[in-house]
């Protein structure tokens, strides 16, 4: 896989998937005697096909939206942009505009890298590193994302008394003040009280105006036409239509009516 | 391989972090915090101390010094083992959703039981080489102690190959990390740490098959130990362990076995460290 720099690359786009494949072995157990047992025996894979062939490029500061039914590769497709797998075949080119290596943050699942027994700002400094923050802009943006999670005092106890609000809150806080190039969301726009949901996608209009690319996946189709300029629906693993919001919103809700979506 | 590093040192900061919430992790609801750390091995030689003096009856001169030099490194060895190889399927929340070199994970581990291995032999030598010596109940210091620097990089290199290695296969295999806890409990009534290797190499067994010796002190744990041992104190002869030994010499330090020690311990190094990338990977498709 190629991660960035690629000189066939085209440097208008921050996300480039030429023919990709990513298939998952399926085992049944895993354990030492069934390998013993299993090194005896014929060896027989089976595989799962998760995405299919799969090509798009998206320019820098475009907002896309992926949809799709459940099992249809979202989620992998996210997991493949935020480099936590390796696709089988093809390739993923990843670029900021400078064509280096961009900053990803991924909003995926918020608060994976949290502590429970540690407070709130030991875990912004984790967290941040995580996210691939270095100290100097961890040390500036502290109060930043302290006064957007609207955490107050509460930073400093640990988050075992947290409720999940507040560490939702902490975890988009955190992700959206990142230096990122590549912001990829999987359906965790819906976290929060109504104030806080406004905040966050007021946060990702400024993200948008500052040029940032950003992916995610809804089933909210409403958060879709409202947020992105193009949609890609995914079925089975393949691209089944890539456009533009509205029409491939239309055709997307028509699938949905008749059945064969 | 040097892209892999590369990428690592990329993301040291993280791996900074890694440590720091280990540390602060470890010892965080505990009442007694870190004298933890201090207290279980120093009982441990006072009840290794009435075992061997007491039962079998040794006459060994100022045996704590004795059994710490192979406990501190035994205990290193252990530890960052087994801790590592808990460490990924610990952590898998965080590398089934966010990337980072996958190898910071058990070698934030390793360092952490490293920095315990390091102040474990700054307490040893404040002890031992300069509070006792003032009761006459020390050390000599020794101009052969300076090795010690170097005897601790070739264990740490050890360790650090067998935990990425171990780490690695507990994420497919889970048996792992129970077969280790038995092989290590085994192992330390195996290896020379409550006595010498020398009192293996005078048992009758050995003595009628010496090759049995040379393989016992292949086992690079084996030879690192002996080496802390035999740079550390002066020698002691295996009779004042095994009575019926009076009278045999203590073997010298073998400096050849020691390189090849070296030699072996790289190798696991490298090696670990090439399977864990090579199945780094895969780590997230465990089913």
């Amino acid at each position: 896989m190629e991660l960035s720099n690629n000189p066939s690359s085209d440097s208008r786009y921050a996300i480039e998937l030429r023919h990709v494949t990513k298939q998952f072995r399926i085992r049944h157990q895993g354990s030492l005697k069934r390998a013993i047992l299993g090194a005896f025996k014929p060896k027989r894979v089976e595989l799962f096909t998760a995405l299919q062939d799969v090509s798009f490029a998206i320019p820098h500061g475009q907002t896309v939206a992926v949809v799709g039914k459940n099992g249809s590769g979202k989620s992998t497709l996210l997991a493949l942009l935020a480099r936590i797998y390796r696709a089988n075949a093809g390739e993923i080119i990843l670029q900021n505009q400078e064509g280096k290596r961009p900053k990803i943050a991924p909003l995926l699942e918020l608060g994976a890298g949290f502590h429970l027994d540690l407070s709130g700002l030991e875990n912004i400094q984790f967290y941040g590193s995580l996210l691939g923050m270095s100290q100097k802009s961890l040390d500036a943006k502290i109060d930043s994302i302290i006064e957007f999670s609207e955490l107050k005092d509460k930073v400093d106890t640990p988050l075992r008394n947290w409720n999940d609000g507040a560490k939702l809150r902490l975890g988009f806080s955190i992700a959206v003040h990142t230096d990122l190039d590549i912001l990829l969301v999987d359906e965790v726009l819906a976290v929060g009280d109504e104030a806080f949901r406004n905040k966050c996608s007021q946060r990702i209009s400024e993200l948008q105006d500052a040029g940032k690319t950003i992916v995610f996946i809804t089933h909210e189709l409403g958060s879709a036409e409202r947020i992105a300029s193009r949609i890609i629906w995914l079925s089975q693993g393949s691209v089944r239509m890539d456009g533009d919001t509205a029409s491939v919103l239309e055709a997307y809700r028509k699938a949905s009516r008749d059945g064969t979506i | 391989m040097l892209n892999e590093l590369k990428e690592f040192w990329r993301f040291r900061d993280l791996l900074r972090q890694m440590l720091a919430r280990e540390l602060k992790i470890r010892y965080k609801n505990s009442i007694f915090g870190f004298l933890w750390s201090i207290v279980p091995p120093l009982l441990q030689v006072v009840v290794y101390t009435f075992l061997v003096r007491g039962v079998f009856s040794a006459t060994a001169k100022n045996y704590s010094a004795y059994a710490l030099c192979g406990l501190i490194p035994w205990t290193f060895f252990q530890t960052a083992i087994l801790d590592s190889c808990q460490s990924l399927l610990a952590n898998y929340g965080v590398i089934r959703k966010i990337y980072l070199p996958r190898e910071i994970i058990p070698f934030s581990y390793v360092l952490s039981n490293m920095i315990h291995f390091v102040l474990g032999w700054a307490v040893y030598f404040a002890v031992f080489a300069v509070i006792l010596r003032f009761f006459n109940m020390g050390i000599p210091l020794l101009p052969s102690m300076l090795w010690l620097p170097v005897i601790i990089v070739v264990e740490s290199l050890l360790v650090t190959g067998l935990s990425l290695w171990m780490a690695a296969l507990n994420v497919f295999y889970e048996d792992i990390k129970f077969l280790l806890a038995t092989l290590f409990n085994l192992m330390f009534f195996c290896l020379p740490i409550l006595y010498p290797a020398d009192v293996v190499y005078y048992s009758d067994v050995v003595q009628r098959h010496p090759w049995i010796y040379k393989l016992y002190l292949l086992n690079p744990i084996t030879g690192i130990i002996t080496a802390f041992r035999k740079t550390i104190l002066q020698p002691e002869s295996p009779g004042s362990f095994v009575v019926r030994l009076q009278g045999k010499p203590a073997l010298p330090m073998d400096w050849p076995l020691f390189g090849l020690t070296s030699l072996i311990s790289l190798g696991i190094a490298v090696a670990g460290y090439g399977y864990f990338n090579y199945k780094k990977w895969q780590f997230v498709e465990r089913p």
